[in-house]
């Protein structure tokens, strides 16, 4: 099985991952995963990176580079510049998806933005994930508690209703976006974000 | 219908059927009887053979049946047969009720479905008696905000007006319930109530959709009215009659569509946009406001206005064919009545029996209904056939065709008519009479 | 009730000019959701979608299941075109657990994935058909959709709803017959698309209701982030299966399909198409297939991914479907989510309709390829 570590979005450590693919030899009963093979990465990808992370030194941090498959992570005060930067330089022009991931064990929220783009012949088969963390509080107060980061709806247009399903969702908050409000949950919905882990589905 | 039975009594039973007929006597006798007389007092009694034709002698044909043809026959010189069954209501609610048949069959065909097919035993045969029921027993709801007098009334006037229009068409030489000198401005004066009937109707439902497929009928209706009257004025021109049987009888050569063909495009078009066909069915838009204007109708009242619809339909497509195919004339195909029946009688075997009054119909007449009907049923065909083909017009694109291009073509109609009267082709003391 | 409202709910003024309509839940030209559209007598002012009324928490529910409990109910945001949506979903699996999936399955799922685009698009078209009021449009589809749905019923024994794909490849094999049967339905449905031409396309009343309305330029149709047949009738040519190929699309003959119009006319028209394109990949595909081999690599029980993402996506009816499964070391994913392609055009619908005439309304609407199930997953 493939081992990669995590990194989280502290400044003071900057981790180079190795990054391999692992290929499977088809058996008919496969139990464990073997490495039988180290791929050298990408090269096209890791060139990608290398420019954000020359341009922005320690506010970014990889987090792997796979065939196709970038991801970098940054703080949330950052997070503006970043993405104006991949929309100008990097010619990515729009969000494919935007969704949360709940850390309860580390007190954070996990907020994945999916970029591809559309209008560059090189970057086609490239998704971007940019990812930032925010912290969490036990008893979410959505809107106006410290769950919020700035929304990046000013450089992608197409994040407009992402970001409202994700504040619904999980609470976050996005500041700038002139749109908070209820998407898909009915509009008398007073229990706590759904998506968090501490909402419990009857009977799980 | 939810309570359970109770058990069954033979006595109660029969105490309850003597009941019935106790009831059934008494109203007979008291109610029944009594309106007879009254209406039998003034309705005109005709004169058979010299005798007056009492009710008791009406039953005489049980006795005698060589007397029942006279007082047949009779009766069908009277108005009230006229209205009544033919040429007025019953034939063309005959007719709607075939035509909403053939409709369903026509489009499923069309539509790579079967139709009616359960309903009796012959490809769903029965299915309109059946929808006819269970229209009856439904439960009429009026909303409870709605004009009710208004609300009642308005699928009744509906039917009238459609039975108006009906009674002004002629259906064979000298069979039309109202033979006016002025028959077709009496036609688009019938035709002007359509609209007042459908506001009427949708205001009086209190109801937001409603309300806006009233609206919708209303400019629908109004925008084609004028080309249809304009585009009439070109026979009317030619033929110098307003009279709907003499610009029948004007056509026995020639057919006025051969002369006037952008006359009946134009006219074929505004009537179906009046009779809300698709492509203009507007204001009965499923997708976009249920049901319009007839929303709020349910039960017999829905029934009721479908009849008039259907009924609306027959009346237009005969007026076409009157006004542009030629009515009745066409080549006599009946085989005429065999003369030996009437002087020598019917023999079957050993009996030779003599039937006075014998025919009932004459030739002449049978065969210029048969043609009628097949022209009338054609045109009918042809008005079906869009609504498998065509979606829904907009309304502003519906507005545009109405008001300028129509008008335009109706135009054009009625200079080609001029032209062709003041050339001398046509109309009195032309080249081709 | 002067307490403060929460973030985003805002009061609203009524105006005199300006009315509210609900074109509803309940309504025959709406689908499952609600559009609170606002007309100044003919002219739409403001549209506000509000999507959620067939929410049913799809991805809270992925992660209290495994990953091969999560097929059944993973494919009930559209249970048409359930191959497409489960498709994204075993790619990414198989790439966190590692699987290799054989050749005969590849094919085979292109194939069912094809079939399934087809049902979509039909049952679309009818209803776009009865939304402008032609009813033989609806007609038409719905019975030529039979013949797709036999096929799949063969294969995968569901009408719809078929859970065939699986991680590591499909349920089970395609019958005997499959193949012979699959050429004659695809050889006789090509001829009936001809005579949808005919009715439906070239239909002048049809034309003038749908050129020129709610038209998408390109730069908006990138800036929106519109995909799917949105996004190629604007003239971006950007179809997943030629752009990042996945399983075999690499060894198949097609095009994808553009239009540059932009309008709701195009709009319609790029379906058609690619249903046409989708008769060539199935016959192209059923000749290269291998004849013979297994179909699906089992696997362990309770399989487990590791610290690990994966982000797959797959061209689908509607646009680009996308997941993106993030697994920790439980046999659980830790956290799925579903990019759907109708959730993502959502946002041209107050974009387009605002100036345009209500009667233009289901023309645009429903033209934006829209299925009102999935965007609520």
């Amino acid at each position: 099985m493939s081992s990669k570590k995590k990194t989280n979005a502290k400044p003071s450590e900057t981790v180079e991952e190795e990054s391999h693919l692992v290929k499977e030899e088809s058996k008919p009963d496969i139990s464990t995963k073997e490495e039988s093979a180290v791929v050298p990465e990408p090269t096209f990808e890791k060139s990608i990176a290398s420019r954000i992370v020359s341009k922005f030194g320690a506010k970014t941090v990889i987090g792997f580079i796979k065939p196709n498959r970038i991801r970098i992570n940054t703080k949330k005060e950052d997070i503006l510049s970043v993405a104006s930067y991949i929309r100008d330089e990097l010619n990515f022009d729009h969000a494919e998806s935007v969704s949360g991931v709940d850390y309860p064990a580390s007190k954070e929220i996990e907020v994945v933005y999916h970029l591809g783009s559309y209008s560059d012949q090189q970057l086609e088969k490239q998704i971007l994930t940019l990812a930032t963390r925010l912290p969490r509080e036990d008893v979410p107060n959505p809107g106006n508690d410290s769950t919020r980061m700035p929304s990046l709806r000013d450089i992608f247009y197409s994040v407009e209703f992402h970001e409202r399903e994700c504040f619904e969702m999980l609470g976050v908050y996005f500041e700038g976006h002139p749109d908070n409000r209820r998407l898909l949950l009915p509009e008398d919905w007073a229990d706590i974000p759904p998506l968090r882990k501490d909402f419990r589905i009857k009977g799980k | 219908m939810s309570t359970i039975a109770p058990e069954f009594r033979l006595s109660r039973f029969v105490a309850s059927l003597t009941d019935l007929i106790l009831w059934i006597l008494v109203l007979f006798t008291l109610v029944g009887l009594p309106i007879v007389m009254i209406v039998l007092f003034y309705i005109e009694l005709p004169v058979i053979n010299g005798e007056l034709l009492t009710p008791y002698l009406a039953l005489t044909w049980m006795a005698d049946p060589s007397r029942t043809l006279p007082i047949i026959k009779s009766l069908l010189q009277t108005d009230f047969f006229r209205i009544a069954a033919f040429p007025g209501f019953g034939f063309a609610a005959l007719i709607a009720a075939a035509t909403i048949f053939i409709e369903r069959k026509f489009l499923a065909k069309m539509q790579l479905r079967v139709g009616p097919l359960y309903c009796g035993k012959v490809e769903g045969i029965l299915q309109l008696m059946s929808d006819g029921l269970k229209l009856l027993s439904k439960e009429i709801i009026i909303p409870a905000k709605a004009d009710k007098p208004i609300f009642w009334a308005a699928p009744l006037l509906f039917v009238g007006t459609a039975a108006a229009l009906v009674s002004l068409i002629p259906v064979a030489p000298g069979w039309v319930v109202a033979d006016i000198d002025v028959g077709i401005l009496a036609v688009f004066a019938v035709i002007g109530f359509f609209p007042i009937i459908t506001v009427l109707s949708s205001w009086a439902s209190n109801s937001k959709f409603p309300f806006i497929g009233g609206i919708r009928a209303l400019h629908q209706m109004i925008s084609f009215e004028i080309p249809l009257i304009l585009s009439l004025l070109g026979i009317v021109i030619l033929t110098g009659t307003l009279n709907l049987t003499e610009i029948v009888e004007s056509q026995q050569h020639y057919w006025w569509i051969i002369f006037m063909p952008i006359g009946a495009i134009v006219f074929f078009t505004t009537l179906l946009a009046e009779l809300e066909r698709i492509p203009f069915d507007l204001p009965e838009a499923e997708s976009e406001i249920v049901a319009g204007w007839l929303t709020e109708f349910s039960g017999m009242m829905y029934g009721l206005v479908q009849l008039g619809s259907y009924v609306k339909l027959y009346a237009f497509a005969a007026l076409f064919t009157i006004l542009f195919l030629g009515g009745w004339n066409g080549p006599m195909v009946w085989p005429p009545f065999p003369e030996e029946i009437i002087t020598e009688g019917i023999t079957m075997g050993p009996i030779t029996v003599k039937i006075p009054g014998l025919p009932l119909l004459d030739q002449e007449m049978l065969n210029a209904t048969l043609w009628f009907v097949i022209k009338t049923v054609g045109v009918i065909m042809v008005i079906l056939l869009p609504r498998g083909v065509f979606p829904r017009i907009r309304i502003d694109l519906l507005l545009h065709t109405g008001w300028y291009k129509l008008i335009g073509l109706a135009f054009v109609n009625i200079f080609i008519a001029l032209a062709l009267l003041y050339a001398g082709v046509l109309g009195p003391g032309g080249l081709i009479q | 009730m002067t307490t403060q409202l929460p973030p985003g709910i805002q009061l609203e003024k009524v105006d005199e000019r300006i009315m509210t309509l609900n074109v509803g839940p309940q309504h025959p030209g709406s689908g499952h959701m609600r559009l609170i559209i606002k007309v100044d007598g003919d002219y739409i002012v403001s549209c506000d979608p509000d999507p959620g009324y067939v929410h049913r928490g799809e991805e809270k529910m992925a992660e209290y299941r495994n990953y091969i409990q999560n097929i059944p109910h993973l494919e009930r945001p559209v249970i048409h075109d359930s191959c497409n949506i489960l498709y994204p979903y075993c790619l990414a699996v198989e790439e966190l657990l590692g699987i290799e999936v054989p050749e005969r399955a590849k094919y085979i799922r292109v194939i069912a994935s094809e079939l399934n685009r087809c049902v979509y698009t039909l049952y679309w078209l009818g209803i776009y058909g009865i939304f402008l009021g032609h009813s033989t449009m609806f007609m038409w589809p719905m019975g030529d959709r039979e013949l797709f749905i036999d096929l799949l019923e063969g294969l995968s024994g569901a009408r719809v709803t078929h859970a065939y794909l699986v991680p590591g490849g499909v349920r089970n094999d395609a019958p005997s017959n499959f193949e012979e049967k699959c050429l004659r339905h695809v050889n006789y449905f090509e001829k009936r698309l001809k005579e949808y031409e005919d009715i439906f396309y070239q239909n002048p009343v049809l034309k003038q209701r749908t050129e020129g309305t709610g038209i998408l330029s390109r730069m908006d149709a990138i800036r929106l982030g519109t995909t799917g047949s949105v996004l190629r009738s604007a003239g971006v040519d950007f179809d997943i299966r030629k752009k990042e190929p996945y399983d075999v699309y690499e060894n198949l003959d097609f095009q994808s399909q553009v239009l540059k119009d932009g309008d709701s006319y195009a709009r319609s028209r790029v379906p058609y198409l690619d249903m046409l394109e989708s008769c060539r990949i199935i016959k192209d595909a059923l000749k290269k297939m291998p004849k013979s081999g297994s179909v699906r690599t089992k696997l362990k029980p309770n399989p487990k991914g590791g610290n690990d993402e994966a982000y797959r996506r797959v061209e689908s009816g509607r646009g680009a479907l996308g997941m993106y499964v993030v697994s920790d070391s439980k046999p659980e994913p830790y956290r799925l989510k579903i990019s759907v392609g109708s959730f993502r055009n959502l946002i041209c619908m107050p974009y387009l309709l605002k100036g345009e005439k209500l009667g233009n309304m289901p023309a645009v609407y429903w033209s934006l390829n829209y299925w009102p199930v999935e965007a609520d997953r």
